[in-house]
Order: C-alpha cells, then sequence, then structure tokens
C-alpha cells in the first residue's frame, strides 16, 4: 500500500545542491534533503491528479513541529490545514511518523516544518499511504 | 553550493551604536550617520555574505532592534526565532555593559532551547579617551557566555564587518557539522 514514487516534490524553500528537495521522494532514506536555516520551512507534494490519502509516514531528524495543508485545486494558493504533529526527538537515529490524513482527497499537501530541534532539520523519505 | 539564511537578532541598550553597526556593514563603509536617530521598533536588514574558500554563502536576515527599554517589549514580539546573536555595548558606558546580561536573558527567552551563537560587539573604539570598559574585562565576560568578542567604530568604519563576518562562518560550520551528523545516522 505504501508508495514513494507517485507524487514528486514542486519546491521546496532551501537549498543545497547536494540535498536537493527530489530526495524525499526518492524513497530511499539514505539521501534527504536539509533546511539551510531559519523556521518555518516547507515543501509541496504533487499528484497527477486529486488523490484519496489515507496518511503519509514521514522520516526526519530534528523535525519538531510539523503542519500539512493541502489543496485540492491546481491554484497554488488555496491550501487549508489537515493535520499538524509534535514529533518527538530521536537523538542519533532518524524520527519515523505516520500522520493521518483521514482519507482526505488532494491534488497537493504543503508540509510546514514550523520548529526543530536544531538550526537544521532534515527529511528522508515522504511515504504515501492511498 | 550552498545558500544559508539566517536570522541575526542585533541587541544592546539604546544608542550603542547598533544601527550605525548594521548600517556601515551594510554600505561596505560608506554609510555613517552622526546624528543620533532612534530605532522604535525594528529594522530588517538584509545582506549575503560569501564564505572564503568554498561557494556558500549565508544570507543575514539582520533584526537591528530598538534598545530604548520602553520599546523593547514591542520588539521582542517581532523577533521571531534567532539563528544568531549580536549584542553590542558602548565603550564608553559602563551601563550598557552592565546591562548586557539582561540582554542575554531577554533572548533566551526566544531560542526556545537552540543554542545561538553569537558575538559581543564593544562599539565606539575611537573614543579612547572616554573608555569606560576594558578589553580584557569584556572579552572575559564574552567568553563565560560562549561569546566571541570584537571591538569596533563605525564612526571610522574600523572593524565593523568582522561581527557578521564571523557570525555567517560559525553559522556556515555548523551547518557542515550537523549535515555530516545527518548523513551518518542510523535508520529509525
Ligand atoms: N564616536 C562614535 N559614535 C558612534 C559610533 N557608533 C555610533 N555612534 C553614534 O552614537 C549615536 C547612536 O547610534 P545608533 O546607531 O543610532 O544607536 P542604536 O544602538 O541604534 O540606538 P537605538 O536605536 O536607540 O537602540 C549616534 O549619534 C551615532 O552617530 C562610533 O563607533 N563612534
Ligand atoms: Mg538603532
Amino acid at each position: 500500500m505504501f508508495d514513494s514514487v507517485g507524487p514528486h516534490v514542486v519546491m521546496a524553500a532551501s537549498s543545497d545542491e547536494n540535498h536537493p528537495p527530489e530526495n524525499i521522494t526518492d524513497g530511499n532514506t539514505k539521501t534527504f534533503w536539509i533546511s539551510t536555516g531559519m523556521f518555518p520551512q516547507e515543501f509541496v507534494l504533487r499528484f497527477a491528479e486529486p488523490t484519496q490519502i489515507s496518511g503519509v509516514t514521514v522520516d526526519s531528524y530534528n523535525v519538531k513541529h510539523l503542519k500539512i495543508d493541502k489543496n485540492t485545486t491546481q491554484q497554488a494558493s488555496q491550501f487549508e490545514p489537515v493535520a499538524e504533529k509534535e514529533f518527538e526527538c530521536t537523538e542519533g537515529q532518524l524520527q519515523s511518523n505516520y500522520i493521518s490524513l483521514n482519507g482526505s482527497s488532494a491534488t497537493q499537501l504543503r508540509f510546514i516544518i514550523a520548529s526543530g530541534y536544531d538550526h537544521f532539520v532534515s527529511v528522508h523519505r515522504v511515504s504515501v499511504k492511498y | 553550493m550552498v545558500k544559508l539564511r539566517a536570522r541575526c537578532l542585533v541587541v544592546g541598550d539604546a544608542a550603542v551604536g547598533k544601527s550605525a553597526l548594521c548600517h556601515t556593514f551594510y554600505s561596505d563603509g560608506t554609510l555613517f550617520q552622526k546624528n543620533y536617530s532612534m530605532t522604535t521598533g525594528v529594522e530588517l536588514i538584509m545582506k549575503c555574505v560569501n564564505i572564503p574558500e568554498s561557494s556558500d554563502s549565508v544570507e543575514l536576515y539582520i533584526i537591528d532592534s530598538a534598545g530604548k527599554e520602553t520599546l523593547v517589549e514591542t520588539c521582542e514580539k517581532m523577533w521571531g526565532q534567532p539563528s544568531l546573536l549580536c549584542l553590542v555595548f558602548d565603550l564608553t558606558s559602563q551601563q550598557s555593559f552592565a546591562n548586557c546580561s539582561c540582554w542575554m536573558e531577554r533572548m533566551a527567552a526566544h531560542c526556545k532551547g537552540l543554542q545561538i551563537q553569537g558575538v559581543l560587539v564593544g562599539n565606539k573604539s575611537d573614543l579612547s579617551a572616554r573608555r569606560e570598559v576594558q578589553e580584557s574585562v569584556a572579552k572575559e565576560w564574552a567568553q563565560s557566555q560562549g561569546l566571541e568578542y570584537h571591538e569596533t567604530s563605525a564612526k571610522e568604519m574600523e572593524n565593523c564587518d568582522a561581527p557578521f563576518r564571523r557570525l555567517a562562518q560559525a553559522f556556515h560550520s555548523l551547518y557542515q557539522q550537523r549535515r555530516d551528523t545527518i548523513q551518518n545516522l542510523g535508520p529509525a
């Protein structure tokens, strides 16, 4: 049921060319996207068409508070909040958190990292459960 | 190539020269305002610093915040979560140096548990005849707070880049360390 190939990242605020946002959706937790300073940080996953989503699993490091907004039209500006979660700090190993989206239909999901346990946070994989 | 972004908070008592320092840094030493014009809120100044011997850079979002006591509370609401600290005092005012510990406490409340790298800046080094704070004393206190000490003269455009460049470099080093840590993480 898990599929990390479906959506792709269309934008992210940070820039280290060795750790591009595509690393979030490549299905590999060895590769990652890393924030490059300041909060909030965000990235957007886009689906080819409106998709029903039961939830997402986020593998990350030092993320503290994550909010997820969704969008059901192709207009980038119209997002509504669907979920948020406070992650636990896991020193020395990745965080892995499942966030239920209750079968919401979305064409885009915006992930907003509102705060972190450090100045820099990383996201290694987002897997979508349909 | 890495482009970092850091929110650099500039605080300290009124009239110690925070705005002068920021403007001198921003204008590459072409701008010094002799007449005191009090900052009444926070002023945002953005400047990109290149990191030597790399293609990396740090964009500093410098928050120049009013020092006047009655304005501080309002300003604090606009500080956000700082990444770096530039704490300024006036070398000709013992009082402005003594108040630095207050500023450290105020700042700490905004850091949400994150450790913030910072510098302590003794400004107005040109007024040597009126100096009230000795370098050794300031340096020692800075060390006890984990701050790096610098002396500057915004008026003579002396050394004003150094504190900001050092902050950018410190942020860049921290980034490299953290990135290495993340690269070597175990699975969940
Ligand atoms: N001699 C001398 N005067 C300085 C220096 N830096 C600033 N000044 C003067 O000190 C006064 C106060 O400078 P500001 O930069 O406005 O001080 P500030 O810390 O921003 O003050 P607030 O905005 O009230 O918090 C001005 O008259 C400046 O011209 C310096 O290095 N040497
Ligand atoms: Mg000012």
